[in-house]
């Protein structure tokens, strides 16, 4: 180590050591080590090369603002890009590499970008993008060429391609009173407001809770601040109604009180237990929020402000208190406002050398000139640093007297320092307030921005509002926690707070204007402060414009450190006040966020699938699944070495030859039930079924209010009030919705009910010329020949003990049955299907062989009712019932749907012989190269086993008017052109004898 | 009469899962022989919970959500006018059925179509909130209430029926995947599969 750690204090535990590496070289820190503070420890202070320009960058902030030291973090095979070293804690075996640098972060060829700095100024891809307008290279494709190298140079971390194998959750909370922050507003809100036993969530985005407790160095009720906060948090997570989340930073909040945070669990340790999550996603309803989430410090933007070395004053005491580590040997101390002097007694008692004080302020408080005095070092007020120097690191700085505006003057004094620390003031933490209410609001004591008032149940407290002692947060804290649970507002004394007496308002001081070099105003994504001007200069002056022209505030940080000081930079530009020039708003999230917490589980074995009561018998006999929606259904079934295509005509051709069985649990089944039942089914379908029989079913073809289809099955009447629904697969939700909109809706006098009984029924179809003998030898408890078993009958039975219900209807234009039984039942009744099958040979039939079929016998399928067809697009009008007005029929009739040449269902058959491809268009000439007029579409295809031919359904103008003559398929996505010709789409069996035999 | 299959499969492995010494929640699949829905028009919900009472001797509490449960016998409220009633046994759709008119509302056998999934022990609450946006504290979800909720596309129906014991119907078709996943949320804390 480089002497740099001191001996005691802090949270790092100094009995356990942790070894890990940074760019392949091994280190050591402390549990309880950031990166970046053991690091320091070991006198590393260059951690990145910037975006742009590839300039050396050290750490600036201590915690979540950090905007330069950017890590990647690699575990095994994975890389994680863009992590703050001062958010990351270190365990051993931590590896980790700097970003943004070719070769090596100490020698980096990127940096010669800084020659070319002033063509790469803001706004410089936009103006590349357009190509030079004048010169050798106008209308050429100039910016093609520049991408490449720009994309190379630019950018921040690389991720890796390999899939993210840890485990992400979410979780779901409910609470009274949640507090953001467990500094000493939050910690006295969580503890008020428990007390009045409300539920409490304190969530805390360090590992440690506290807040400025941790590194103030005041005492709290006559102890120290940081063991105050230690018994306080251990008190509060006692409490059963209280539930305290470290590691946790609440990055969203949304309508309803409705807050999300990310938990880190899994980050700071090598490894973690099976079935424990790396991040853990909340999902927070609070009742109220107390948003204690403090304040940034801002910095000051001078010339050769992110030298490494350079950074900011509290982060310098954070590194100091927290984690016992000496930020420089010999410090200077850059100020517009007494914070900072607090640092500097802390460095120094820490023993650190104070070189300087320099503050652009003529006069100090009394409590800050005691400070200075304890710290030592020359008090330099009325003067700014106007430069720093140093080779990679900070070797020294340049001060000159300054006048209110940061115009500086006079003579140079160059003082030797290794660190720097900075102070422009605060900015409350107003990003949550910001994202749930209206426009911040401008305080021109704090020259900071102010949480706006509430457009949702939240209150503030702490520094969030401003405040800016210690005391003044334990008393607003306990304020807000007592009125967020609704209790009276309390007179006790609170802890005592022993804290010097310091003035809490700075100087409007945001830049030191000196020629020269270059003073960076956003760090991660280099953006200057002449980049400001630019942008002014060339007419993007509204702060939304200058944050899209300059990238400022635009970076993984979201401009934590960088937002006021660039709108002041404008501001003053413009000429006019901060609040004139706009505001900072915020949306979410607050900080980074994982994008495996936000999909948490919803992939591979997590993945909602719908499984059929017979689906692991299909996976046995070697089905091939395929998705149907979230169901699964098989394929085919296929033998080793056949085809796709030669299995489901196989599979189709033992159907029209035999007998053949298949799964069709997934139909949509809706139990429609109630005195109106008949009468409301009369007004959701085309046709009528109060007709219908008790013990018939019937097909039915339902419209939506604008007189499309929306979807066609058959229903089944098993009593007088009693109905059983049946729709597509594909649309079984959505019948649902429509119809449970209706009647909650348009008539909610009607006595029916509703109910998805498309689980409680296994069913499976047995189709072809043997159907009815496989019926005759399974089916106990009724006979199923014709008459008892018409055509669209339904009769009750029992297959090997089960009951059963079996409905005559065909979708394959075979002899064929829909039998039903209870889905726990579906695997026994199907077996004893199959056995009594066994002398017809019975094969199990998939998706392939039923769209077959069902193109052979031209039944319309969700292929063809794609949302955008009418009844008599299908020639389904004699389905459209002229006695009775039902959904749809006002609208159904408009000329555009009434049009003839729309285009309308047909059937095609392929003329060359080749298999032709959904989708495909149907044009009237034969041409690749001369692109002519679609006549329409292709809706599905099969090489047809009874005709011997490649068919296909499709949708064409004109339809039936087209038949017998011949046309072309164009489909230039899988080059495929061929003759086609147009038929009736009644392929098979147009009569019906063999399904009504 | 055949007995049901579980719509489970493989994915049903009894024993003890997960890190935990002491399993923090126990899944079991309770097969219920009756699951049935009632419905009643408006204004016959007096009359709906006098027949579930008739055929269960349960006593619902007459507000959104009201249940009971006992002997292996519950009921819950999980819509406006709609309960769902569960017994161990079979044979409750037809008793119920012949107690409820067609002028009362309706009568839906669901044996076959719900999944009834119970966890129970002291992290279910924990559990269960990985999946569903609801309050499990027992203030806000007291013991024998029903509610109706949604885990990704899997509509569920919860009863309380113990202070850490909640009852979970699926869609049977969702029941393994639903299962698959409350195993995997439950190796945090320890599970044990009975």
């Amino acid at each position: 180590m480089s002497g740099r750690r001191i001996p005691d204090g802090g949270r790092i535990d100094r009995n356990r050591p942790v070894r890990f590496s940074f760019d392949g070289r091994s280190y050591s820190g402390f549990a309880g080590d950031t990166l970046a503070s053991a690091l320091l420890a070991n006198g590393v202070t260059l951690f990145g090369r910037s975006f742009k320009y590839h300039r050396p960058r050290g750490v600036l902030a201590a915690g979540i603002d950090e905007p330069n030291a950017l890590v990647t973090v690699l575990r095994g095979t994975k890389r994680e890009a863009n992590i703050p070293a001062t958010q990351l804690e270190i365990y051993d075996g931590l590896v980790t590499e700097s970003q943004n640098r070719f070769p090596s972060l100490g020698f980096d060829l990127g940096a010669v970008n800084q020659l070319g700095a002033p063509l790469i100024s803001a706004g410089f891809y936009y103006k590349t993008f357009m190509g030079p307008v004048i010169g050798p290279l106008k209308g050429t494709r100039f910016w093609m060429f520049c991408e490449w190298f720009i994309r190379r140079a630019a950018g921040l971390g690389r991720a890796d391609h390999e899939p993210d194998t840890s485990r992400y959750e979410r979780m779901n909370a409910f609470c009274d009173v949640l507090v953001v922050g467990s500094g000493p507003a939050g910690m006295a809100a969580a503890r008020a407001a428990a007390g009045t036993g409300k539920r409490v969530i304190l969530t805390e985005l360090d590992p440690v809770p506290g807040g400025s407790a941790n590194l103030s160095g005041e005492t709290i009720g006559g102890k120290p601040a940081v063991d105050w906060a230690a018994d306080e948090a251990a008190e509060l997570a006692a409490l059963p109604n209280v539930r305290l989340l470290t590691r946790t930073h609440v990055w969203g909040y949304y309508d309803g009180n409705t807050l999300a945070a990310l938990e880190r669990l899994g980050d700071h340790v090598s490894s973690q237990h099976a079935g424990e999550a790396r991040h853990r996603h909340w999902v927070i309803r609070a009742g109220t929020v107390v948003l204690a989430t403090g304040a940034f410090e801002r910095p000051i933007v001078f010339q050769g402000n992110d030298r490494p070395g350079v950074m900011l004053a509290g982060a310098a005491r954070r590194y100091t208190a927290e984690f016992g580590v000496l930020p420089g040997r010999r410090v200077a101390v850059f100020t517009n406002n007494d914070s900072a002097y607090q640092a500097a007694a802390q460095l120094r008692a820490a023993g650190a050398e104070i070189a300087a004080i320099v503050d652009t302020r003529l006069s100090i408080s009394p409590a800050a000139r005691d400070l200075a005095q304890k710290a030592g070092g020359e008090l330099l007020l009325g003067h700014a640093v106007s430069a720093t120097g140093g080779r990679g690191a900070l070797s020294g700085i340049t001060v000159q007297q300054v006048d209110a505006s940061g115009g500086v003057s006079g003579e140079k004094t160059n003082i030797a320092v290794d660190c720097l620390v900075v102070s422009g003031g605060w900015s409350p933490a107003i990003h949550l307030a910001s994202q749930a209410g209206q426009k911040p609001k401008w305080d021109e004591d704090l020259q900071a921005f102010l949480p706006p008032e509430p457009a949702q149940k939240w209150l503030g407290a702490g520094a969030f509002l401003g405040a800016a002692t210690t005391a003044e947060a334990l008393r607003g804290g306990r304020a807000a926690g007592l009125k967020a649970a609704g209790a009276m507002a309390s007179r006790a004394a609170l802890e005592k707070v022993d804290a010097p007496e310091l003035d809490p308002h700075p100087a409007p001081v945001f830049e030191i204007r000196a020629d020269g070099g270059k003073a960076f105003v956003d760090h991660q994504l280099d953006v200057t402060a002449d980049d400001v001007r630019l942008a002014h200069r060339e007419g993007f002056m509204s702060v939304e414009h200058l944050k899209r022209y300059t990238t400022l505030g635009m970076a993984t940080d979201q401009g934590k450190t960088s937002n006021v000081p660039g709108l002041a930079i404008m501001a003053a530009a413009r000429g006019i006040s901060i609040p004139e020039a706009g505001t900072t708003r915020f949306r979410p999230p607050f900080a980074p966020v994982s994008l495996g917490s936000l999909a948490a589980e919803r992939f591979g074995e997590l993945k909602p699938d719908r499984l059929t009561p017979m689906h692991d018998w299909h996976i046995e006999r070697g089905a091939q699944m395929m998705p149907a929606g979230l169901w699964h259904r098989p394929q085919i079934y296929g033998f080793p070495g056949e085809t796709l295509e030669q299995t489901y005509v196989r599979e189709a051709a033992a159907v029209r030859e035999s007998v053949g069985i298949v799964d069709v649990s997934t139909l949509g089944k809706i139990a429609v039930q109630g005195p109106d039942a008949a009468e409301f089914l009369d007004r959701v379908y085309t046709n009528m079924f109060s007709t219908l029989a008790v013990g018939k079913a019937r097909y039915g073809l339902m419209l939506r209010e604008d007189g499309l289809i929306l979807d066609d099955g058959t229903t089944w009447r098993l009593g007088e009030t009693e109905f059983l629904m049946t729709t597509t697969t594909a649309a079984a939700g959505k019948v649902m919705q429509h119809l449970e909109c209706l009647l909650d809706v348009r008539w909610p006098d009607m006595r029916v009910s509703l109910t998805s009984v498309t689980d409680e029924w296994a069913g499976a179809a047995i189709a072809g010329p043997n159907a009815r003998k496989v019926l005759e030898r399974a089916v106990k408890g009724t006979a199923v020949d014709n008459d008892t078993l018409p055509f669209m009958g339904i009769v009750r039975g029992e297959i090997d003990g089960a009951p059963v219900m079996i409905c005559r209807l065909s979708f394959s234009g075979e002899l064929a049955y829909e039998v039903y039984c209870g889905a726990g039942h579906g695997t026994h009744v199907w077996e004893a299907l199959m056995a009594a099958g066994e002398p017809f040979g019975i094969l199990p039939y998939g998706m392939e062989a039923l769209g077959t079929l069902r193109i052979e016998k031209g039944h319309v399928t969700g292929a063809e009712i794609d949302g955008r067809v009418t009844a008599r697009d299908l020639y389904l009008d004699r389905m459209l019932s002229k006695k009775k007005p039902f959904v749809g029929s006002a609208m159904m009739d408009r000329e555009g749907l009434a049009d003839e040449n729309r285009i309308r269902l047909v059937g095609i058959v392929s003329l060359d012989r080749q298999p032709l491809g959904g989708g495909a268009h149907i044009v009237e000439k034969n041409s690749r190269d001369e692109p002519n007029d679609s006549i329409g579409h292709i809706t599905a295809v099969c090489y047809s086993p009874a005709l011997s031919k490649y068919i296909g359904l499709a949708l064409v103008k004109g339809g039936k008017a087209r038949h017998g003559q011949r046309a072309f398929t164009a489909d230039p996505l899988r080059g495929r052109y061929g003759p086609v010709e147009i038929v009736s789409h009644h392929f098979f069996d147009p009569d019906g004898s063999r399904m009504h035999g | 009469m055949v007995e049901r299959e579980s719509p489970l499969g493989a994915a049903y492995t009894p024993g003890r899962h997960g890190v935990a010494d002491k399993p923090g929640a126990q899944i079991s699949e309770p097969r219920p022989g009756s699951i049935v829905e009632i419905v009643a028009w408006p204004g016959s919900e007096k009359a709906a919970l006098a027949a579930i009472k008739g055929a269960t001797g349960l006593t619902l509490p007459d507000r959104p959500g009201g249940g009971a449960s006992k002997a292996g016998k519950s009921a819950f409220g999980f819509a406006p006018g709609r309960w769902l009633v569960i017994d161990q046994a079979e044979g409750l759709g037809p008793a119920l059925r012949a107690a409820v008119d067609s002028e009362t509302g309706t009568v839906t056998d669901l044996s076959h179509g719900r999944t009834a999934i119970r966890i129970e022990g002291v992290r279910a609450e924990w559990v269960l909130s990985k999946f569903f946006a609801i309050d499990f504290s027992v203030e806000a979800f007291p013991v024998g209430e029903g509610r109706s909720t949604a885990h990704h596309d899997i509509f569920t129906q919860i009863q309380r029926t113990g202070d850490d014991r909640f009852d979970v119907y699926v869609f049977r078709s969702f029941a393994r995947a639903f299962w698959t996943s409350l195993c995997h949320a439950s190796e945090e804390v320890g599970y044990e599969v009975s």
